[in-house]
């Protein structure tokens, strides 16, 4: 396991175009973009969507299960925060339930809660919740489900 | 071709010393940069009416305005920039409008940051935890940064790593790739004087190093230093005038963006944001062929990064860009030599604009080398006696090394990342 990960060094800032991502974070709701006019689904949160341009936009849910579609280890720290997590692996994460008609994935990104050995390209990871002191914010993170049937793992 | 190809001209490049604590202003090392700059060119510095300059937006550098002030110029055109290694293919394109459109006679771009010692990219290393004046103080998190600090991604190793690994796994290479890089750029710069890194390094020398973000090690990444750059561009008209042989402008993109938003969600195609679209256009612009290119400089902040951009901008098939460094192609006597300054992972960090200054030299025979009369464009050709000089491509392949011709025509490209990037291509 990564080491404790200090919420508290972290400035939380959302915006006026994210509040309702973050917000749904808080309520374990882990949301994505969504255009009401063509359905399009996209992350990160924005004003307008990027495929049609309505300004017409909601949310949809998804049941917050995936597959780690890339990954990255940091081992040395660039965050206060995380300076006790190190060596932590952040995954980017495919949502197959989100996943566009025309085959573009969705993908949100997460501290996953294992360790690298677990880290696998095509593993699959469900969601879970931090909590930052005096719940400042919510952070989704990810942790790995089962085997990956043909993963990827960085040799080197 | 763009009707502007080969109108405009750099005329004159200047430098400060690469350090890690420069102990001096940003404003300070741009005057020296520009006043070197002015000096090369044979201009004086009143001359000079036009300045612009990017600096990051964590406000990392002086202003235009500033400079015009310190050094009593009046200009009639004055522009800064936000953006990092995006950013200096940009100006010199912005430049050449601004000269076209009779904004100005004479400008001078330059990059100055305390790169290492001031503000760092990422904002460098974490403070002690507890309190005092060194305790760290909660990190802001709005915009993009609201996704990525509380992820643990912060600083260009984590936002880059991402691409990085995203690539290696797309195309099946491995580190050992990425050393190939590393020490071949590492063996330019041991005959660059001013390179900050000049000692030779081994691929075991790239593989035992500490890692900082997997899949980068240490001899991965570029360097952090305090520098200022200038590159001062006219007429070629004017240029006909000044101290050196002008090296002209012939186009390529100026600052081309991206779809989707880049790193943390990028696509495993990392060439699909915007380098490989502008390929075709950039060569069209500037009426070249790839085959006329004689040397190359690849924005290398990190080890994939040219790589990437060689298959992207098509010198190498897509998958081959592992395989193209090797066998000593991109060194100094190889087929296509790239950055051959040892670039920012070697000769220092100038946010890009050290590839403009070394393809200007080697275009005009003027490499900065061990040899006693560069400036006058006097080369040995020996690498192991310190020659830094390319030949044209025409000597490289016939083996001349008996008064051979400089490089003829330079391709650069710059950026980084997926989001967004340039392309500068110069003849001599």
């Amino acid at each position: 396991m990564p080491g404790p990960i200090d919420y508290s060094l972290i400035n939380h800032q959302p915006d006026l175009d994210s509040a309702g991502w973050w917000e749904g974070a808080a309520a374990h709701r882990l949301l994505v973009p969504s255009c009401e006019d063509c359905a399009y689904r996209w992350f990160p949160p924005g004003p307008v969507c990027p495929s049609c341009r309505s300004m017409n936009l909601g949310w949809r849910e998804a049941e917050g299960r995936g597959v780690i579609a890339n990954y990255v280890v940091v081992c040395h720290p660039v965050l206060a925060a995380f300076r006790e997590a190190v060596p932590y692996v952040v995954a980017l994460v495919e949502l197959p339930d989100c996943a566009n008609a025309n085959g573009e994935p969705v993908r949100i990104g997460g501290v996953l809660v294992d360790d690298e050995d677990a880290a696998a390209i095509g593993a699959p990871v469900e969601v879970v919740y931090d909590h930052a002191p005096d719940e400042a914010f919510v952070v989704p993170r990810w942790r790995v489900s089962g085997e990956a049937a043909d993963g990827w793992r960085f040799e080197n | 071709m763009s009707r502007v190809s080969g109108r405009y001209c750099i005329v004159g490049i200047g430098e400060t010393e690469y350090s890690r604590w420069s102990g001096r202003t940003t404003l300070s090392m741009a005057c020296e940069a520009i006043l070197k700059a002015a000096r090369d060119a044979g201009l004086a510095v009143d001359e000079i009416d036009g300045i612009t300059s990017h600096q990051t937006a964590a406000g990392d550098s002086c202003t235009n305005d500033q400079v015009a002030t310190a050094l009593g110029i009046r200009t009639n055109v004055g522009v800064d920039i936000l953006g990092g290694g995006n950013s200096i293919g940009q100006l010199v394109h912005q430049s050449v409008g601004l000269l076209e459109g009779g904004h100005c006679e004479v400008i001078a771009i330059f990059r100055s940051m305390n790169g290492r010692s001031g503000v760092r990219m990422g904002g460098g290393a974490p403070t002690a935890r507890g309190s005092g004046p060194g305790a760290a103080r909660p990190q802001l998190a709005s915009g993009i940064n609201q996704y990525q600090i509380p992820w643990g991604i912060r600083g260009a190793p984590t936002r880059f790593a991402m691409e990085a690994m995203a690539y290696l796994h797309r195309y099946g290479y491995s580190t050992l790739n990425m050393a190939e890089l590393a020490v071949t750029q590492r063996r330019a710069a041991t005959n660059n004087p001013k390179a900050t890194r000049r000692e030779v390094i081994t691929i075991d020398d790239h593989q035992n190093s500490r890692w900082i973000t997997k899949p980068f090690r240490l001899l991965d990444c570029c360097q952090e230093n305090d520098v200022a750059a200038c590159l001062i561009l006219t007429s070629a008209e004017r240029a006909r005038d000044l101290a050196q042989p002008p090296v002209y402008i012939l186009g390529g993109n100026a600052r081309a963006s991206s779809y989707r938003p880049d790193w943390v969600w990028a696509l495993e195609d990392v060439n699909a944001g915007w380098s490989r679209h502008v390929g075709e256009r950039a060569f069209a612009n500037a009426g070249i062929d790839r085959g006329d290119v004689d040397i190359v400089t690849m924005y290398d902040n990190f080890t994939t990064t040219p790589m990437k951009y060689l298959e992207a901008f098509g010198f190498c098939g897509e998958g081959e860009g592992g395989a193209f460094i090797g066998d000593g192609r991109i060194g100094l006597d190889g087929e296509l030599p790239q950055n051959t300054n040892g670039g920012q992972l070697s000769e220092g960090y100038a946010h890009g604009a050290g590839y403009l200054i070394e393809t200007t030299r080697q275009l005009r025979g003027q490499a900065d080398d061990y040899c006693p009369g560069w400036a006058d464009g006097e080369h040995s050709y020996d690498r192991a006696g310190g020659c830094r000089q390319v030949r044209s491509r025409e000597d490289r392949r016939s083996g001349n090394r008996d008064n051979p011709s400089p490089p003829t025509i330079s391709f650069s490209v710059g950026g980084g990342g997926t989001a967004q990037g340039w392309s500068v291509a110069l003849r001599r």
